[in-house]
């Protein structure tokens, strides 16, 4: 008898181990027993391509006030009609950039051939909107193509604005071959540039981290530790405005049956302690599929709801829109989202 | 009662006693004997975000009754600088051949490098039977910074309080518990001084009685993951933990 409790318990730790690590995904025991190391991986790969690709880091440019679009766990299958409207109504409001917070693409070829697919398109439009054809190959911002000498881009040269994290749905059998292909880095940052009406300078920073593992891993930390976000002068005050941090693992538990991790106890204060040093305005959560909004020590945290039509099929305010005014005030509304989703059966 | 809040209050306010007793595999009803129990052990490991860490943890109990009992445990992990103060009081009620106790913890945790106290209540049942244990509960967790900044003096304004948290544990032994050594394997989310929501740790354990004096030698090499279910476990934190167990 005890002999056969003792195999059913064998047996029932087994299944419950495979489980964490999801059954479809490593039931190679040894996977389960050291866990993974694939966010190191990540960060190691998104800093190099960084270093190697500094000269073309990207720099956005404000006029005066400027709003962002944000948006979550899009969960791209074969039908990417949100993801559409969102890069739409972003488009149509002249956001000066998109931000994703991960879990993009469930993690199928097909669905970031269709992703990528879509983003090509919106970015076809959004060049169309933007820049005219100055000649065969190259185009110039619009407004400028009166001046003598403006500045030439060609097609591949113009970044689209869309900046994603990456999130646990993202990296899943392999897919973060799928995901770096068309984004390249996990673990990066933006500096926008806000020209204000009395010709100063000010500048906001956009930090995008890599927590779709639920932890940074000790790459990213150590990256952190030796100051490569911290964006301060030698006398220690900030070079930035307001910043902005991306996330796709959220910090706060919006609700109690949720169905997700977060991060570790120690790792949740680190990073609440670390965002107050950067003085940061606003963090952005994705994950969890539920709306929060709090103030904590100083820190405003959006948690957003997921934008996938599978998670919410109704339409509704699944998007939020970050007004930054020239003086650097910041404010945010929700966006409607009006695709509806396949009805449940 | 009296002499029983006495000591709940002397032990509280010394704080002088984690929890190693809520991890240990052994078997934990009161002999019938030995009415007072002492837990030590050592830790060492090392943690994504703070590197190599070591430290203590101890822990009393008292046996009131075959039923009746109390905790009070401490620990500290140095170079991650976390320290930790609970009282835990358990009720057993006897069934069959197994037990099943009843344990209602409050447990105070100084995380002081990142300026944040944490104080958590958890009420679980802990199954004890010949080869397997099983423990189901519940924490509520309440955190706040000690560093509040200036312009928001405010309390709630640098809380949380977060929403109910499930505990869950599973462990089973190769031998019969009451057996002079044992080897064991477990899952839970939670350790001696934290309860998380979905992060699974899972090791192996194992104890033995010491030819002198009754001691037992307990050990545990614990493996904690970041991430679970569809977030694919990620090396987070591993330690192996040493420690005696004492009982007069």
């Amino acid at each position: 008898m005890n002999r056969r409790i003792l195999l059913t318990s064998l047996m029932m730790s087994a299944i419950l181990l495979a489980s964490c690590e999801k059954l479809s995904e490593k039931i190679n025991p040894a996977g389960i027993l050291m866990a993974g190391t694939a966010v190191e991986d990540r960060v190691a790969m998104s800093y190099k391509y960084f270093l190697s690709h500094y000269d073309e880091k990207v720099w956005l440019v404000a006029e005066g006030d400027y709003t962002f679009l944000v948006g979550a766990d899009s969960h791209v299958t074969t039908d990417p009609r949100r993801m559409d409207e969102m890069l739409a109504i972003g488009l149509k409001d002249d956001d000066l950039f998109y931000a994703h917070l991960g879990d993009i693409a469930d993690t199928k070829a097909e669905y970031y051939i269709t992703l990528d697919s879509l983003l090509q398109a919106a970015k076809y439009r959004y060049v169309l909107q933007n820049y005219v054809l100055w000649d065969e190959y190259h185009y110039v911002e619009k407004g400028t193509e009166e001046e003598e000498f403006p500045t030439l881009y060609t097609y591949e040269e113009i970044v689209y604005p869309f900046f994603p994290v990456v999130g646990n749905h993202d990296i899943m059998r392999n897919g973060w071959a799928l995901w770096s292909n068309i984004f390249h880095s996990s673990f990066y940052e933006i500096d926008v540039i806000v020209i204000q009406d009395d010709g100063n300078f000010a500048f906001d920073h956009l930090i995008f981290l890599d927590s779709a593992s639920g932890t940074l891993g000790t790459t990213q930390i150590r990256l952190i530790e030796e100051g490569v976000l911290n964006g301060k002068y030698d006398d220690g005050t900030s070079i930035y405005r307001n910043t902005f941090v991306f996330s796709h693992t959220n910090i706060f538990k919006p609700q109690f049956n949720e169905f997700a991790s977060t991060f570790p106890r120690e790792e949740t204060f680190y990073l609440l302690d670390k965002f107050e040093e950067w003085n940061v305005t606003c963090v952005f959560c994705g994950h969890v599929h539920t709306w929060d909004e709090r103030n904590f020590n100083g820190v405003h945290y959006l948690t957003l709801d997921s934008m996938c039509e599978a998670n919410n099929p109704n339409p509704g305010d699944y998007l939020v829109r970050i007004n930054v005014k020239q003086d650097g005030d910041v404010s945010w509304s929700p966006v409607h989202l009006s695709t509806a989703g396949p009805t449940k059966k | 009662m009296r002499r029983f809040l006495l000591l709940l209050l002397v032990l509280s306010c010394a704080g002088a006693f984690a929890q190693p007793s809520i991890t240990y595999g052994g078997e934990r009803k009161f002999d019938g004997v030995h009415q007072n129990e002492i837990y030590g052990n050592l830790i060492y490991g090392g943690n994504t975000v703070t590197g190599r860490f070591f430290g203590e943890a101890a822990s009393y109990t008292r046996h009131f009754t075959e039923r009746w009992s109390i905790t009070a445990g401490e620990q500290a992990q140095f170079l991650k600088n976390v320290y930790s103060f609970d009282v835990m009081g358990t009720y057993r009620i006897p069934f069959k051949r197994t037990s099943l106790y009843l344990d209602t913890r409050i447990a105070d945790n100084i995380y002081h490098q990142w300026h944040v106290n944490e104080v958590l209540i958890n009420a679980s049942a802990y199954w004890e039977t010949n080869y397997v244990d099983l423990r189901f509960g519940v924490s509520f967790i309440h955190f706040h910074k000690n560093d509040v900044k200036e312009q928001y003096q405010s309390y709630t304004d640098a809380s949380y309080t977060e929403l109910p948290t499930l505990t869950v544990g599973f462990g089973v032994n190769i031998r019969p518990r009451n057996n002079p050594w044992n080897l064991g394997l477990y899952i839970r989310n939670f350790d001696q001084y934290y309860y998380e929501n979905w992060n699974i740790n899972w090791g192996l354990r194992f104890h033995a009685t010491l030819p002198w004096n009754d001691i037992k030698i307990y050990s545990e090499f614990n493996i904690r993951p970041a991430g679970s279910m569809s977030q694919l476990a990620t090396r987070y934190e591993t330690s192996l933990r040493v420690g005696l167990k004492y009982a007069w």
